[in-house]
């Protein structure tokens, strides 16, 4: 037990950290806001002109899109492109990680759980409820939702094996800037960040139930919707145990033969 | 009269050349970004050509449509986006006391802060902005006076969006760039917005784009002279022919503001 204690102080500093910038977050805020504003009457639009399209109305449209961006921040869809492992290792700051008795994928999945518990109360909880106000939606109530921390929990979970798996480049080159913006670019459309997997084409849901990425944004949000119930709902968390594992696998396989071929830089 | 348009213009390329020679160092690294930039162009297109693909078509705009409309914008913002790039990081100027530096030098301040950071990988994002554009223009057919709106609105699309990061960069005198990421909503959130026709939102929020922050100007109204379509819309003829004189505005009103917050300054002493 005491080999934990490390990472719940890396949480602990993670989530101290996001909340000593309390303007960026309410601006933050304000950019969910008006992506939301403009997303929800796209799709109140195309909703509108077929109503109960595969059992979903506009509302429950607009419902499923203001889940996925007041989620967005929690599940760490966003990369930052100052401050993340590869540019520890560009700058050479790696090293006060090397000389500690951690791991370092665990160390960042601690770091992604207390980021996202700060999101949780500073980002989704204003950004979702101030939408359901102003849509006058609610999700209904369904015994499922007892499930949505769980689901959550594995995206995040999910969410930083990808993080890590597209920063360990940076141990073998240096950088990893183009992993980290391409992980961003597949990671909103095959996670069905704007609109969900139900409305993609069969090929295109057929890529994206295989691949990680529903996992981050997909499922949370669908279940949060009211839209994951049943078969769906046990092949959603299945399919999120299974990449969440075998995203932690690679990871530590990985960094087991990264640092033996990283040469850290600076001094 | 030439060499004082050519001389900033060379200026301008040569700091824009040194940036992308500096950004080479990592070629792998450059190599994977632009391809990467490049398909942003896929994950934004994605969401409309599926929801086009189920529901046919958004209040009468087919895909082709809505990709000429996301062509116009997207080419406007991604020139000023490359050409214009420091204005949109100004604060750190401000706060880091590199304005400074920047007013010691003889040269026109606006162009010096124009091409610091100049980012090669925007390059791309110009480019595939442009194929979308090009591409739905050969798919709709469109005509010589077609074409002709389009580039009228494109071109007005850069004035108004050099305007608009002037202006956020101005803000910045004022609140010292704690705003900094609000004027985000106005490019890449107006962009965004702009993607669809501005017949589909709300009064309040239409309102906003056609007379607020006039962006309905750079693609929706000059999209629908192309059309041909402006009264069938329920617009006066005429009011496309206004694009060029509202955008040339919004210019006018940033450069107004960044000039008067320039001459506010107080240096932070560094």
């Amino acid at each position: 037990v005491g080999s934990v204690r490390p990472y719940l102080q890396f949480a602990r500093l993670a989530f101290q950290r996001r909340a000593a910038y309390r303007l960026a977050n309410w601006t933050g805020v304000a950019v969910n806001f008006f992506f939301l504003v403009v997303h929800a009457q796209v799709l109140l639009a195309f909703f509108r002109s077929r109503p109960g399209a595969l059992g979903w109305s506009p509302y429950d449209a607009v419902l499923y899109f203001s889940a996925s961006e007041a989620l967005l921040m929690v599940v760490g869809v966003f990369t930052d492109l100052r401050s993340n492992l590869a540019e520890r290792v560009r700058t050479g700051e790696i090293v006060t990680d090397l000389a500690r008795p951690i791991t370092i994928y665990c160390r960042e999945l601690a770091e992604r759980y207390g980021v996202a518990l700060y999101f949780m109360l500073a980002r989704f909880t204003p950004v979702y409820l101030g939408a359901l106000v102003l849509y006058g939606v609610a999700p209904p109530l369904k015994p499922e939702l007892l499930l949505f921390p769980v689901a959550l929990a594995l995206a995040v979970g999910v969410s930083a094996g990808l993080w890590y798996l597209a920063c360990s480049s940076a141990y073998f080159r240096d950088t990893a800037n183009g992993e980290l913006s391409a992980l961003v670019f597949v990671n909103t459309l095959l996670g069905g960040m704007v609109v969900p997997l139900d409305f993609y084409p069969d090929w295109l849901r057929a890529i994206a139930d295989v691949l990680p990425f529903r996992a981050t944004l997909y499922t949370p949000v669908a279940l949060l919707t009211g839209k994951l119930g049943g078969g769906a709902l046990v092949f959603g968390l299945v399919h999120q145990l299974f990449w969440f594992a075998a995203l932690a696998a690679a990871s530590l396989a990985i960094e087991a033969r990264g640092l033996r071929r990283l040469a850290a830089q600076g001094g | 009269m030439m060499t004082a348009i050519l001389e900033p213009l060379r200026l301008w390329a040569r700091l824009a050349l040194a940036a992308i020679h500096a950004q080479m160092q990592y070629r792998t690294s450059f190599a994977i970004q632009n391809a990467v930039m490049f398909s942003v162009v896929v994950s934004e297109l994605t969401p409309v050509w599926i929801l086009a693909k189920y529901f046919g078509s958004l209040d009468g705009w087919s895909f082709a449509e809505l990709a000429l409309l996301y062509g116009m914008v997207g080419t406007s913002w991604a020139v000023v986006e490359t050409a214009l790039r420091g204005f949109e990081n100004f604060a750190a100027y401000l706060l880091q006391g590199d304005l400074d530096r920047i007013l010691l030098r003889p040269r026109s301040v606006i162009l010096q802060v124009a091409s610091r950071d100049f980012d090669a990988r925007k390059l791309s994002r110009v480019a595939q902005a442009v194929l979308v554009l090009a591409i739905a223009c050969a798919s709709l057919r469109l005509g010589p006076t077609s074409l002709a709106w389009v580039a009228f609105g494109v071109t007005g699309g850069m004035l108004a969006f050099a305007g608009i990061v002037m202006g956020g960069a101005a803000i910045q005198f004022w609140t010292l760039g704690q705003a900094s990421e609000l004027q985000n909503i106005l490019t890449y959130g107006g962009a965004a917005a702009m993607t669809y026709p501005v017949s589909i939102y709300a009064t309040w929020f239409r309102r906003v784009l056609t007379f607020g922050v006039p962006l309905a100007f750079v693609n929706y109204f000059p999209a629908l002279a192309a059309l041909g379509r402006t009264e069938a819309a329920g617009w006066p003829a005429f009011v496309p022919w206004l694009s060029p004189l509202v955008c040339a505005l919004v210019l006018a009103l940033g450069l107004a503001a960044f000039a008067r917050g320039l001459r506010r300054y107080e240096s932070t002493g560094s």
